[in-house]
């Protein structure tokens, strides 16, 4: 695969932009899996999708072939998911719908249970890790998504957001006892 | 017996531990207890679910970005494109550059040779190097204290600090990598420790008084800044001549 990323990069660049497109066809879903994952919001997701993509082909010259196109457009992603979640305005926004109502921005379903107050429970739950999860700060947010979600190493992490190894782990660990916390209560142990 | 850390526990929890923390967690009986819850609360952090895309997903994608992507200009690849005579002209013109740049490269070594010999011998350049580093920590120095006496909600001064932290993280990156390259493992740690600290205020979307607050308390930049002072002086000695040759070596 990384051989026909790299023919295919090659004949990008040689003026062939058609060929672009096999690559985005492939990679598509997962950049946005992990968009989404980043951001909770699934407009915000398809925008990343979008942009990450665009600005691969614009420094396309830059990718070596070192590593899988997949992989390399995965880091353009999750730098533009958090460029996005760094952003006031849109950090604004989230704080304005916990406040209201934090339901409807969501992204955890709930078990499909026939026990209503199970049901209401897990719902109950997944309304606060949702909101326990906005609380952190992009970095640690993305740290722990990429860590927990994503199964990524620390060495993967760190590359991926540009950071130090230790600095990857440090924020992965603070994201941990946030969340373990904030979700104590609920769960009823610490 | 010392017990281990959250951060210890959290490791072991992503695969990541030490053998002796690994040997620590089966010989201790409250260890693996509290492993064990450890376990049960993280586990409890359902994956967020993902709404499903359809099969044609990439498909649409390419469809709206395509319009919007300029193909690069063909290059004329293989040797092919040498066969015709620009190429032999642009071949021709860089020989007589390339000749030119050699024999007046060494008329030239001749007459700096001897600044050049002193300005190259590795004392002098670990001295530029070091002078550079001093720079730098000052600078993180100056950061620091202003972040722990910043209390202010004027977002102005926020802003400002914000600022500052993003262009020495920039640096302070390069300056840890070549350290633990050089094997300096002292310079190295505290400089990754301040990478943390530097980036947390860098990617804050929204610094404030809080924010920098709980920066301030989760990652003790008190301790920070002792170090780079210790540093600071340290690399300052050597500056001025009076340090050993051991120590801050990048």
């Amino acid at each position: 695969m990384q051989g026909s990323d790299h023919s295919i990069a090659r004949a990008v660049l040689a003026g062939d932009k058609e060929a672009y497109g096999a690559l985005v066809r492939a990679h598509s879903a997962t950049v946005f899996r992990v968009a989404f994952r980043i951001t909770g919001n699934e407009a915000d997701a398809e925008e990343i999708v979008q942009e990450a993509f665009l600005r691969g082909y614009q420094r396309l010259e830059s990718y070596q072939g070192h590593s899988t196109f997949g992989t390399w457009i995965y880091r353009i992603a999750v730098n533009c998911a958090l460029n996005r979640i760094s952003r006031p305005g849109i950090e604004a926004e989230y704080r304005h719908g916990e406040e209201s109502d934090p339901a409807e921005k969501t992204v955890q379903v709930a078990a499909q249970d026939a026990d209503p107050e199970r049901m209401l429970l897990s719902k109950e739950i997944g309304v606060a890790q949702d909101v326990a999860m906005r609380r952190l700060t992009p970095t640690e947010k993305s740290a722990f998504v990429l860590r927990h979600f994503e199964e990524r190493s620390t060495s993967e992490i760190a590359d991926v957001l540009n950071i130090a190894p230790n600095a990857a782990k440090q924020a992965v660990f603070r994201a941990v006892q946030k969340l373990r916390r904030e979700l104590a209560p609920l769960r009823g142990n610490a | 017996m010392k017990h281990l850390s959250e951060d210890e526990l959290i490791e072991q929890y992503y695969g990541e531990a030490t053998s002796a923390a690994d040997a620590h967690l089966k010989a201790c009986r409250e260890c693996s207890a509290q492993y064990a819850k450890l376990s049960r609360s993280v586990d409890a952090i359902g994956p967020v679910a993902v709404p499903l895309r359809r099969a044609d997903y990439g498909e649409s994608v390419w469809e709206r970005l395509s319009p919007e992507l300029i193909p690069y200009q063909k290059k004329v690849a293989g040797w092919r494109g040498w066969a015709n005579w620009r190429a032999v002209a642009l071949l021709v013109g860089c020989t007589m550059v390339l000749a030119t740049v050699f024999l007046g490269g060494r008329y030239w070594e001749r007459v700096i040779t001897k600044k050049a010999n002193i300005a190259s011998t590795p004392q002098a350049k670990q001295r530029v190097v070091l002078v550079v580093l001093t720079d730098h920590l000052d600078r993180t120095e100056r950061l620091l204290v202003q972040l722990e006496h910043a209390g202010s909600k004027d977002q102005a001064d926020n802003a400002q600090l914000q600022s500052e932290a993003r262009e020495l993280l920039a640096s302070n990156r390069l300056y840890r990598v070549t350290a633990s390259n050089e094997g300096d493992p002292q310079l190295a740690g505290s400089l990754d420790r301040l990478e943390g600290v530097l980036a947390e205020i860098a990617n804050d979307p929204k610094l404030t008084a809080s924010d920098i607050d709980r920066v301030r308390d989760d990652m003790n930049t008190k301790g920070i800044l002792f170090e780079i002072r210790v540093l600071r002086a340290r690399s300052s000695d050597q500056v001025s001549g009076h340090g050993a040759a051991k120590g801050a070596t990048i």
